[in-house]
C-alpha cells in the first residue's frame, strides 16, 4: 500500500518536472509488481492528470507547463499500452475516437488503454477526427462498437455526428468524458447507445451492449436548429463578445501577447461561454451553463480577476443572442446563477 | 441502456407473423399484419443501406429479421474461390463458421445456391430428418438448435444480386408458426434486398483487403522510442479519410545515430501517396550505407531522377546524434527544396536553420550543402510541410508569423506538446475547411 502510495508522489513529482523516463519507470515498475493496469491507468496517470488541469485553472502552471506535463501523461499511457497488448485481444473490437474540436487525445487514449486490457481490441482514431474519417473506419472495420470521447462542450456537437455515422452502421455508441456532466442525460439527449461514468466502468457497458442499434432520429425541434444556426455565427459572435467584454477587449489588435496573459484566457473563456449555450440547446441540459460559469469564476478569482465580470459576460451574450430567443433564454435563467438582466453591463453576480 | 425498437409497437397487439391463433384474425388483425409486413421490407431496405462493412450488414439483417419474421436466422454465404461456404448466426449472431463447399452439392442448401431457387420444408418432431434440417444446416451445433424448435418450418432463401446467387439465408419458425404464402412472398422480397446489400458489402470487403494492405505500407510509421531523444510528429491527409497523402516522415538509424526526414511529394491524394512510398524507401536504402543528411538527399535525387522526370519531392533530412547524458544532441541537416526547420529554444528565441537546397528528382546530379546546429536541453527542433503556414482560414493563410508568434509559448515543453499545439492551432484555424496535406516532426534531446 505503501508502495503504491509512494508510486503516485514519484509520479506527480515526475509530472512537475517533466520527467518522461521518470514517469514511465514508475509506470512499468508497478506493472511488473503485478498493478492492475485499469487501476494504474484510474489511480496514477488519470488522477494525476486531474491536478494538472487544476493547477492551470488556478493560475499555477502556465499553458506550456499543462501541455508538457499531458505530454509526459501520454508517454505513461503509451508504457500500460506496450504492456497490456503484450496479451492477445479476445474479445470484440472497439473504435475509440475524438470528435471534431475536441483535442484532449488522453483521455480517449486511457479508455482505449483500459479495453485493451480487459481483452478488447481496440483502433483509437487521435484528436479531433472528421466523421468522413470515423466512417471510413467503421466500413473498413465493422467494429462492434464505437467510444466517443468528448471532454469539451465545444465537441458535443460533433460528438454527435459521430453518433449519427456509427448508428447509421448499425454499430451501438458508448460515449463519455467531462462534457456529459455526472449522469446520463446529456448522452441520452444526443443519442448515444450508452453513457460511461469512468474509465473503470467502459468494459463493462461496452460488453453490455446491442449487437445492433438502430439509425438514431435527426434531432428536430427549434433547440438543435437554434444551436445549428448559432455555429454558423460563431465567428461574428465571439468577435462582438471578445470586443465588449471588459476583459477580452484590451486586446483588439491582432498584436499577438503571450498564451498565459489575462486576455489571451478571456478570448478563450468567451469561446467556451457560447459553447456551453450551444451545448445546453443540444442536450436541453441547462447546467453547462451553471458549471461553465462557475469554472469562469474560479479562473477569474485565481487571477486576482473581478469576479463581477462573469455577469457583465452573461449579460453580453443575452444581448449579443437577440436573434436566437432559446439561448438567450438559457443565458438569462441558468449563467451565473440566473443573475442575467439583458441590457445591464458590470453588473456584481455575488 | 437507451435502445429501442421501432417495430415493437406494432407487434405488441398483433399475434407474431405466422402464428397460429384459435379464432380467425380478425380484419383489424390482418390490416395490421399487413402493414407490418409493410414496415419490415420498408425498414429492411433502408437499415441495410447504412453499412458498407459485410459482418456489420449481416448483424443488421438478423437483427431486422429476427423475432418478426423467424425464430432462428442463419446466413451462408459462398466464398468459391476458397471452396468454402461461411455459416453465421444461428441463437448467437456474432456466431460464424464454415464448412468446405462441397459438402453441401448434395444438400438443399447446395441445391438453393445451384438454382438460385428458395426451397420450404416442414420438420416434424418425430422425423429423423435426412432431408429437413440436416439438408438446410451443415454444422452439428447450428443443428442442434434448430431441432430444439421441432416441429419447425424451414424455408431456404436464395440470396440473388447481380445475376449470382451469393448465399442462402435460413429461416426457421418454430411450432405452430408455419410460413403462410404471405410469409413467404415478404420474405423473398426481403432476401432480395439482402442479397444486394450483402453483395455490395462483400464487394467492398475485397476492395477494402487490397486497399488496406497497400495503404498499411504508406501510412506514416509508429515512432520507435529512441534512447536520449524525444520524437513527435502529426500528419493530417487532404483527403481525411484516407490517412495518406503526399506528406510523409520517417525515422532510420540505430544506437546514437539517427535519421529523420520529412518530404513532401508533387500531388495529391493516392498518387502523391505511392511516391512517398517510392521516396521513403530510396531514404532508407541510401540512410542504410550513409547517414550523411547531403549523401541520402543526393541519392534521393539521382533516384527520382532516373526513374521518372516529372516527379518531384521536397524533403529535410535531419541527422541527429544525442550525447551519452541526454543533454544535447549534434545535428546536421540538408534540405532539398523544402522550407527550412525551425529552431525553438529552451529560452523561447527561435531560430529558422539557415540552409537550402534544389529540389529532388529534376536535375540529374545534385550536390548538397549540409548545416550543423546544436540541440542543447529545453531545445526543440520543429520541421514542417507548406500545408502547415499554407492552411487558409477566414483570415487568409495561416502564415509564418502565426507559427513564429505561437512556438515561443511552448519553449522547453517539448515535441509532443509543440506539435499538439501547432496541430490543434492550425486545424482550428481551419475552421472546417479543406487543406492541403499537413506533417510536423519534432525532436528534441532527453527522454
Amino acid at each position: 500500500m505503501t508502495d503504491v502510495l509512494d508510486s503516485v508522489a514519484r509520479y506527480d513529482g515526475a509530472l512537475a518536472s517533466v520527467d518522461v523516463d521518470t514517469a514511465v519507470a514508475v509506470v512499468e515498475r508497478l506493472l511488473d509488481d503485478g498493478a492492475d493496469p485499469v487501476s494504474v491507468l484510474v489511480e496514477v496517470i488519470a488522477a494525476a492528470q486531474r491536478t494538472v488541469g487544476e493547477r492551470w485553472q488556478r493560475g499555477e502552471w502556465t499553458v506550456a507547463e499543462e501541455h508538457a506535463a499531458t505530454a509526459v501523461s501520454v508517454s505513461a499511457t503509451e508504457a500500460v499500452a506496450r504492456y497490456v497488448r503484450r496479451t492477445p485481444a479476445t474479445r470484440g473490437r472497439v473504435v475509440v475516437a475524438c470528435a471534431e474540436r475536441e483535442w484532449h487525445a488522453l483521455p480517449a487514449m486511457i479508455i482505449g488503454t483500459a479495453l485493451r486490457a480487459d481483452g478488447w481490441d481496440t483502433t483509437l482514431l487521435g484528436a479531433s477526427t472528421p466523421p468522413v474519417r470515423l466512417s471510413q473506419y467503421l466500413h473498413d472495420l465493422g467494429p462492434d462498437a464505437t467510444a466517443v470521447s468528448c471532454s469539451v462542450l465545444g465537441a458535443l456537437a460533433t460528438t454527435r455526428r459521430f453518433i449519427e455515422a456509427s448508428t447509421a452502421a448499425g454499430i451501438p455508441v458508448v460515449v463519455g468524458g467531462s462534457a456529459f456532466g455526472r449522469d446520463g442525460l446529456r448522452a441520452r439527449a444526443l443519442g448515444a447507445t450508452a453513457w460511461a461514468p469512468s474509465a473503470r466502468e467502459a468494459s463493462g457497458i461496452v460488453a453490455g451492449l446491442p449487437t445492433v442499434v438502430p439509425s438514431v432520429p435527426p434531432l428536430s425541434g427549434a433547440a438543435p436548429a437554434e444551436q445549428a444556426a448559432m455555429e454558423l455565427a460563431h465567428h461574428r459572435l465571439v468577435g462582438e463578445l471578445r470586443e465588449h467584454w471588459s476583459l477580452a477587449a484590451q486586446i483588439v489588435t491582432t498584436a499577438q501577447s503571450p498564451l498565459d496573459s489575462v486576455q489571451v484566457i478571456a478570448r478563450d473563456v468567451v469561446n467556451q461561454a457560447v459553447h456551453a449555450v450551444w451545448a445546453a440547446l443540444l442536450t436541453g441540459d441547462p447546467r453547462t451553463l451553471t458549471e461553465t460559469s462557475a469554472w469562469v469564476e474560479e479562473l477569474l478569482r485565481a487571477r486576482g480577476v473581478d469576479v463581477g465580470l462573469v455577469a457583465e459576460l452573461g449579460s453580453l451574450m443575452a444581448r449579443s443572442l437577440h436573434e436566437f430567443p432559446l439561448a438567450r433564454d438559457l443565458v438569462e435563467h441558468h449563467w451565473a446563477g440566473g443573475t442575467v438582466r439583458t441590457g445591464t453591463t458590470g453588473t456584481t453576480a455575488r | 441502456m437507451m435502445h429501442g425498437r421501432t417495430l415493437s409497437a406494432v407487434g405488441s397487439q398483433v399475434p407474431p407473423l405466422g402464428e397460429e391463433t384459435s379464432t380467425e384474425p380478425t380484419e383489424q388483425q390482418l390490416l395490421a399484419q399487413a402493414r407490418q409486413r409493410a414496415a419490415l421490407a420498408g425498414e429492411i431496405t433502408t437499415e441495410l443501406a447504412g453499412s458498407l462493412n459485410l459482418r456489420r450488414t449481416i448483424l443488421r439483417l438478423f437483427d431486422l429479421v429476427r423475432p418478426e419474421l423467424a425464430d432462428w436466422v442463419m446466413l451462408a454465404m459462398a466464398d468459391s474461390r476458397a471452396g468454402r461456404l461461411a455459416l453465421h448466426g444461428g441463437a448467437n449472431p456474432t456466431f460464424t463458421t464454415s464448412v468446405e463447399l462441397d459438402v453441401t452439392e448434395e444438400l438443399g442448401l447446395g441445391r438453393v445456391l445451384r438454382s438460385g431457387h428458395s426451397e420450404l420444408l416442414h420438420v416434424a418432431v418425430d422425423e429423423a430428418a435426412p432431408d429437413g434440417l440436416d439438408s438446410m444446416i451443415p454444422d452439428t451445433g447450428l443443428r442442434d438448435e434448430a431441432t430444439a424448435l421441432r416441429p419447425a418450418d424451414v424455408l431456404g432463401l436464395a440470396l440473388t444480386a447481380r445475376g449470382s446467387t451469393i448465399g442462402v439465408l435460413v429461416l426457421v419458425r418454430g411450432a405452430g408458426r408455419g410460413f403462410p404464402q404471405e410469409d413467404v412472398d415478404l420474405a423473398e422480397q426481403i432476401a432480395g434486398r439482402a442479397a444486394m446489400a450483402l453483395d455490395s458489402a462483400r464487394l467492398y470487403e475485397d476492395r477494402t483487403r487490397v486497399a488496406s494492405v497497400l495503404q498499411a505500407s504508406l501510412r506514416p510509421p509508429a515512432l520507435p522510442r529512441v534512447p536520449g531523444l524525444r520524437l513527435s510528429a502529426r500528419f493530417r491527409a487532404a483527403a481525411e479519410h484516407l490517412d495518406i497523402g503526399g506528406d510523409f516522415y520517417d525515422v532510420h538509424g540505430a544506437g546514437d545515430d539517427w535519421l529523420l526526414a520529412l518530404g513532401d511529394v508533387c500531388g495529391k491524394g493516392v498518387e502523391a501517396a505511392v511516391l512517398t512510398g517510392r521516396a521513403r524507401q530510396s531514404i532508407r536504402t541510401a540512410a542504410h550505407f550513409d547517414r550523411s543528411p547531403a549523401a541520402v538527399l543526393s541519392a534521393l535525387n539521382s533516384v527520382l531522377y532516373d526513374e521518372d522526370s516529372d516527379k518531384f519531392v521536397t524533403v529535410v533530412c535531419t541527422r541527429v546524434r544525442p550525447a551519452a547524458d541526454g543533454r544535447s544532441a549534434e545535428v546536421t541537416l540538408a534540405v532539398a527544396g523544402h522550407p527550412s526547420p525551425l529552431l525553438l529554444r529552451a529560452d523561447g528565441s527561435i531560430e529558422q536553420v539557415e540552409v537550402s537546397g534544389t529540389v529532388a528528382g529534376v536535375l540529374p546530379e545534385v550536390s548538397y550543402r549540409e548545416v550543423r546546429v546544436d540541440l542543447a536541453a529545453g531545445d526543440t527542433l520543429v520541421m514542417f510541410t507548406d500545408g502547415i503556414y499554407e492552411a487558409r482560414g477566414e483570415d487568409g493563410f495561416y502564415g509564418m508569423d502565426r507559427l513564429l508568434a505561437l512556438l515561443p509559448n511552448y519553449a522547453g515543453a517539448g515535441p509532443e506538446a509543440v506539435c499538439e499545439a501547432l496541430e490543434q492551432d492550425v486545424v482550428e484555424y481551419l475552421g472546417g475547411r479543406a487543406h492541403d496535406d499537413m506533417a510536423l516532426f519534432a525532436v528534441a534531446c532527453g527522454r
